[in-house]
Parts: structure tokens; sequence; C-alpha cells
């Protein structure tokens, strides 16, 4: 999905504020920020830094008041609801903080939701199903429901829904928050072998100093501004 | 039709997320469908028994002369049809026509010697009108009349005889106006008792012959010609039929001769359409809620599939189809319970008890009309659809960022 030139995602000057009441909160303020194929980014600050807000722009899952975001490319702003939902099914993987696996489908059934959305013929549904299931180690839980598998498994199932399309952007936000530090480790190391074996981008938002250390760039966010990138 | 099956396997398994309020949501459609089912399958018995009743009673067609629908008669028979043998002859010529039976109506005194009293009679065919009236005429004592008994004979309500003193063999002697407006008498046998289960008609009602009545009257006229048909469907072109080969004569149908029969139907479509529509409106209520708990619920999830790049319109299809399962559940199970107790009723039968100004109570039955069964299931379907649509439309619209964020 990712153009030949140029980033994936390119943010220029964008700006977002919320009204809490009478208060007005600006949550981003004049944000540039390109993200290049196949690159591991960081974004980090403390709360209220506006990270979630950029990794919602980021995801198309929010819009900015000002400045310009393109995809691929392709400027977004001015596209309508459908067209945003239609560009995140093709473009776009996403893995939460926690997981939002469907609960009432099976690990397999999870993996290939985003095919099936996609309209992907059923044989090769099931052929890249097994195959990324084997990939993130979890073949033998493909007829598993996430509530049956642990907190690193269902964050293992939730990497391989969110790369099964071959998407050219991952955004993850807080990915390794509700895993114990050992199983932490191997979800970035997934997250980053899987991101290079499919040619995507990762946005992550962390706290995790783990995680940053591993990445090919942290973009440091304070007061709803980029203090210093690349790092 | 792929996708669509997957959506419907999606809405199944999220309706066995909650198992307790799903089976709650589907016993309240399938009361709800039952309900409507029973009380449109015993309106329609009703009907269906009133209809042949009044068809029975009248004839599915009746002919007269056009003055005599619409206008009152100065004496007896003044707006009478005559040349009755050649009318019979023409109506039982068409297909569908089994019996023509002429009737004289009229009005006069019965007496025993010591005591007279007002009766409201009938001039029928012995022969053609006990065999056509069927179950709907209980005969108390005595025999219907005869044709070829030796002297004239009557039968009488139960209510009247009783009011006589009068049985089966006993003498009785009628008065009434003749056609030319002297009085004129005959003496009768009484052949029988009858009852309608109507007190009104019992105290009142004396059938005699045609040939009695128009030997009383002076005449060789008859008041109308009941027309009975093979069927109660040929009623409506029977009288296209027979209006066009008549035109000198009006032809009603039994409908229109049955005032208690429209009157009842009138009653019943109110009482029931109301008991309908607090029927629907408690099912929509229960299924919105039902689905309005189970979508509050998976807010979050909803926002992570619209994240993955789900459309609202294919959330709203399964989270309508999941609403639809419930409905169509509770369908099925409300149609199986309907069926069930309509058997039932055949099996133990049920009295109802008299209605108001019926001295008899009649069978509680319920008719399994597949049409009826159709339209309540589809309603069911439909009603339980719409209602996880309107609900399910607010939550698939929420922007994803707040769906997400929703605990």
């Amino acid at each position: 999905m990712s153009p030949q030139n140029g980033p994936v995602l390119r943010l220029a000057g964008v700006h977002k504020h919320y009204q809490l009441g009478a208060h007005r909160i600006d949550a981003l303020r004049g944000v540039d920020l390109d993200v290049q194929a196949g690159e591991l980014l960081a974004l980090t600050g403390p709360s209220g830094s506006g990270k979630s807000t950029l990794l919602n722009l980021c995801g198309l899952i929010d819009t900015p008041d000002a400045g310009d975001i393109e995809l691929n490319g392709q400027p977004v702003n001015a596209l309508d609801e459908t067209a945003r939902t239609l560009l995140r099914r093709d473009a776009l993987g996403f893995v939460f903080q926690n997981f939002n696996l469907i609960p009432v489908m099976t690990v397999a059934e999870n993996v290939d939701y985003p095919l099936f959305l996609a309209d992907v013929p059923p044989a090769e549904r099931r052929a890249r199903v097994a195959a990324q299931l084997a990939a993130v180690g979890l073949a033998e839980h493909a007829h598993h429901r996430p509530d049956a598998l642990s907190g690193g498994q269902r964050q293992r199932v939730a990497i391989a829904r969110a790369l099964i399309k071959r998407p050219s952007l991952v955004i993850a936000d807080e990915p390794t928050a509700s895993l114990d530090s050992h199983t932490a480790e191997q979800v970035l190391a997934l997250m980053r072998e899987r991101g290079r074996a499919e040619g995507a981008a990762f946005v992550i938002a962390t706290h995790d100093n783990r995680l940053t250390a591993r990445c090919d760039r942290v973009v440091n966010l304070l007061d709803g501004r980029i203090q210093c990138a690349p790092c | 039709m792929r996708a669509l099956l997957t959506w419907l396997k999606f809405a199944w398994h999220n309706t066995l997320r909650n198992r307790r309020r799903s089976l709650v949501t589907v016993s309240i459609v399938a009361l709800g469908a039952a309900g409507m089912l029973l009380a449109g399958g015993f309106a329609l018995y009703t009907y269906e028994s009133l209809a042949e009743a009044s068809a029975r009673d009248s004839g599915h067609l009746v002919l007269g002369t056009p003055a005599q629908f619409d206008r009152d008669e100065d004496v007896p028979l003044q707006h009478g049809l005559s040349g009755v043998q050649q009318l019979r002859a023409t109506l039982l010529a068409d297909p569908a026509v089994r019996h023509v039976l002429p009737r004289v109506a009229f009005t006069g005194l019965i007496s025993n010697g010591d005591k007279s009293t007002v009766m409201l009679a009938a001039g029928v065919d012995p022969d053609g009108e006990f065999t056509v009236k069927g179950p709907f005429l209980t005969v108390t004592a005595g025999k219907t009349l005869a044709a070829d008994a030796a002297q004239p004979q009557v039968m009488l309500g139960a209510d009247l005889a009783r009011n006589l003193k009068a049985r089966p063999g006993d003498s009785l002697t009628l008065l009434a106006s003749t056609t030319e407006g002297a009085m004129n008498a005959v003496d009768v046998v009484v052949a029988g008792l009858f009852t309608t289960g109507v007190p009104e008609v019992d105290k009142r009602m004396v059938y005699t012959s045609i040939a009695t009545a128009q030997q009383l009257l002076v005449t060789d006229k008859v008041s109308t010609l009941g027309v009975f048909l093979d069927r109660m469907e040929a009623t409506e072109p029977a009288r296209q039929r027979l209006a066009a080969q008549l035109p000198q004569l009006a032809v009603q149908t039994w409908e229109e001769q049955a005032a208690f029969y429209r009157a009842v139907r009138n009653l019943y479509n109110r009482i029931f359409g109301a008991l309908g529509l607090i029927i629907a409106v408690i099912v929509v209520s229960v299924v919105a809620n039902a689905m309005a708990m189970a979508i509050i619920e998976r807010t979050r999830e909803i926002g992570a599939l619209r994240a993955l790049g789900t459309l609202p319109s294919q959330l709203l299809c399964t989270l309508g189809l999941e609403g639809a399962l419930l409905g169509g559940a509770g369908a099925l199970l409300g149609a199986a319970l309907a069926l069930a107790i309509s058997a039932l009723l055949h099996v133990f039968p049920m009295d109802m008890p008299p209605p108001p100004g019926r001295s008899v109570g009649y069978p509680l039955l319920v008719t399994v009309d597949a049409s009826m069964y159709a339209v309540v299931m589809s309603l069911m379907l439909l009603l339980t659809l719409t209602a996880s649509l309107l609900v399910a439309r607010k939550t698939v619209r929420l922007p994803v960022v707040d769906a997400l964020a929703h605990t």
C-alpha cells in the first residue's frame, strides 16, 4: 500500500483542541511528522502530552482542527467518514492496549476479520490466516476463543490481526502496558520482526523504555508539541 | 451471500453472550406471538362460525324485489316475489347454486285458545330449510316440519312454547292480516320445538310451511328466495352473475343481511387490534431494551470494529440480524406454542360462556390459519429487527474515538 517514494504518513502543522466545559485544551499545537515505510517509531511523552490524540489522528479515527495529513501520499482531511473507514480497512492496522479482540470469535476468526472486510477470497484468507498464526506462534490456538489465552498470546493475536492485510502503517497504543516484562519483550520482538517481514511502519505510543530502545526513532511530545525528532 | 452468513454467525454468537437475557427476550417475543396467534385464531373461528350460521340462516344470497330490502310494507307481501318456480329453475341452472329456498316472512298472533301472543313467523320449505340449517338450529322436542303432513304444522321457539304451554302434538291457531288487509286464521299442529340460542328470538319465532303461510296470507307470493351455494367463497362471483342475469331483482349477500355478524366482527376487530398493538409495543420495548443493554456493553468493541474498517452499515446489519434472530426464535416458539394450545382445545374441548343476549355458550376453538401465522411471524421478525436497528443506529455512528474510550 505504500507509495514508491515519500513517507507513508505525513502530518504538517496539525492542531487539535478539545473543549471541556468552559476550558479549552490544546492537545496538539502545530505537529509536523513524517513516518517512513517500514519504520518503527515510538511516540513518548507524559500523560496529557497529546500522544493519544496524535495516535488517533495517525489512525484516521479522529480529524484535526487545522493542518494536513497524508497517508500514502493521499490527503485524508477532506475524506468523508465512509472513505476514511475504507482507507483504515485497506491501509492501517491497529494494536490496542487492551487487545480489543472480539470475544465471540475464535483466534483464527479474529485474525481473519480484516481479510473478510476486504473481501479477500476464502481460500486465500484461510492460507494467510494459517501462515500469520504460525508466524506469531499461535497455530495450535487457532480455534480457541481469546478468553482462553494469556495476555501475551492475546496481544500476539492482535499483532497478527493488524498485519494480516499487509498494511502500510500499524497504530499501536501502549501495546505492552498490560503485559509482564518477559511477555512485553516477546511482543516487542514480534512486532519488530513481523513489521519488517510485512513491510509495515509502526507508530507506537508508549511509556515503556524497553520498547523505545528497540525503535528506529523516538518522538517525544510535550504540551502538544514535538520536543525532539529524531532522538 | 457468504458475507451475510458470516454476519449471521457473528450475530448468533453475540446472542449467546448473555444467555439469560436472550432467553427472556425470546420468551417475551414467543408469548407475544402466541398471544396474537391465539387471539387472532379465536377471532377467525368466531367470524367463520358466525358467517356460516348467517349464510345457513338467510342463504349465501338473498333475492327479492328492490322494494323488499329498502321499503316498509303496508300489507303483508306488498313487495313479494311472484313466479317463484320459474325463478328457482333459473337460479338452479347456475353451477354454484345448490339450493333455492323460498321464504315468507310475516307477523301475527298465535293462540292456544286461552292465550294469544305476538309471533314472528317464517314460512319455509320443510324439505330444504332444515337440511341447510344443519347444526345451527337445535330441535329441543318433537320433529322438524314434514312436507307431506296431513295437517298444517308449526315449529315453535322453546320460550314461546313455554309461554303458550304448548308441546309437540298440541293444536294452536295462527292469526294474521291477509295481503288484502283482512284477518285470517289457520289451525295448526305443533310438530316440534327449537332453540336458536337467542332468548329474544326463541320467545317469538314460529316456523311453518310455505303452503300454510300462503294459505294464511291468501297469496302465492313469497318474501324472498334464499340461494345456497356450494361454498362461501363463491358468494361474490355468484352475486355478480345473478345480478346481471336478473336485473329486475335485488341480490344481497348473507353479510348484508347479517347485522349481528358485522357488529361482532367490528367489535372483535377493535378489541383484538388493540390487543395486538399492546403486544407489539411490549415486544418492541423488550427487544429494544435487551439490545440497548447488549450494545452499550459492547460499545468499545464496536469502536474497535469501526477502527478496523467496519462500516456503520455492516455493524447495523449484524446488530439487526441479532435482533431478528431473537425475534425469529421467539416467533417460531410462539407459533409452536399457539399450535399446541389450538390442538389441545380440539382434544380437550372447552366452552365459552353465553355472550350477552344469548342463552347458550359456544366452543372455545382457535382457527389455525397459515396466512395469519405467516403475517404474525413476519411481524415479530420485523418488529425485533426494527427495534434493534433503532437502538443500534446511534452507537454505530458514535465517533470511533468516543466508542473506544467508552467504559
